[in-house]
């Protein structure tokens, strides 16, 4: 290699010496060589100029919006609100119509009263459930970091 | 709000003197902080700003689930930093393939602090191109050169604390770290190619 030192010395030692690793003793060597040899003395002086230069460099940073957005694209958001308005929809309807019937319908009042009661129960069950998870979404120190 | 723009920083416990009621508040500043220094490390060994957001949100989960276990008296940077390690690696397996992106795009222009802040306009644009060059280069880098040139070059870590994160003796991480850079400059300065 056409840096490779003519006096073999190892120039591992140089990457240490530019950062600061090396023990007195060492660093001592590195200096003195570095001093005499113009092959490792130009690397060197490379290396340097190389690290400060990555050392220096900086990047962008998300906003806290991407950070909350940026797993999800904007066509899966899309498709995902119209798929739960869709849902929604869909569910109130049947449930509307399967009331409907059964409250028109040739039923028993027991098993109208089964019916309703046990639909009511679940009901407030999804809806005790849903206030939580509202409350918490607004509380929640740590949301910014789970998705 | 406008971008913010990387420090490349420390992780820090926070202070176990702390008033109690603080230290929900010190948890959370400490993840804030975690979540941001792992985005700005998975993205230079990833070099896709998707992937490095999903990275640094897992290695954020990770570390929130092990702050029981982790000393409060040593520096958790390291310890953050191998997670983001693994999980790149985890995610280079995945993939198959080691070759990153190029980070010249994602680099913040306004943000650049030259080497020299008294340099003239010719050296600045030398440097801006130096440093355009080496994140190109950075690229084309095998995991393990790419890994170790980010946590000592652009994560800070010192020697120490890179054999901690990558699990390797502190003679390795001086041997291999100069290989690294030696493929560095030769594609930056003499245009040569990495393997």
């Amino acid at each position: 290699m056409k840096d490779e030192c003519p006096r073999g010395f190892d120039q591992r030692l140089i990457s240490g010496y530019i950062d600061g690793e090396l023990f007195q003793q060492d660093e001592q060597r590195v200096r003195l060589h570095l001093e005499g040899c113009s092959t490792c003395g130009k690397l060197a002086q490379e290396l340097q100029t190389l690290r400060e230069v990555t050392m220096a460099t900086k990047f962008v940073v998300p906003t806290d919006d991407q950070w909350r957005e940026a797993p999800r694209s904007a066509g899966s958001r899309l498709f995902r609100g119209l798929g739960f308005v869709l849902v929604g929809i869909w569910l109130a309807a049947t449930l509307a119509f399967a009331g409907w019937e059964l409250a028109t319908g040739p039923a028993q009042p027991l098993e109208k009263l089964l019916v309703f009661g046990g639909g009511l129960g679940i009901g407030l069950l999804f809806l005790s459930v849903l206030l939580d998870r509202i409350r918490s979404a607004r509380t929640d120190r740590y949301k910014g970091v789970e998705r | 709000m406008g971008p913010d723009i990387s420090p490349v920083g420390g992780v820090e416990a926070p202070a176990a003197d702390r008033p109690h009621s603080k230290m929900d508040d010190a948890v959370a500043e400490m993840l804030v902080a975690c979540r941001r220094t792992a985005y700005i490390a998975a993205l230079q060994l990833l070099g896709n700003p998707d992937d490095a957001l999903d990275l640094a949100q897992e290695a954020t989960v990770r570390m929130l689930r092990s702050l029981p276990s982790l000393d409060p008296d040593r520096p958790w940077h390291p310890y953050l930093m191998r997670v983001v390690a693994n999980l790149a690696r985890d995610l280079w397996r995945r993939r198959r393939h080691r070759r990153a992106e190029s980070l010249e795009t994602l680099i913040e222009e306004r943000g650049f602090d030259a080497v020299d802040p008294h340099a003239g306009p010719d050296e600045r644009a030398h440097q801006g191109e130096l440093r355009r060059r080496a994140a190109q280069a950075l690229a084309t880098l095998s995991g393990p050169h790419r890994e170790i040139l980010v946590l000592r070059d652009y994560q800070g870590l010192a020697y120490a604390e890179i054999a901690v994160a990558l699990g390797i003796p502190r003679g390795t991480v001086m041997s291999r770290l100069h290989k690294a850079r030696q493929l560095l400059r030769e594609a930056v300065l003499h245009g040569g190619r990495t393997p």
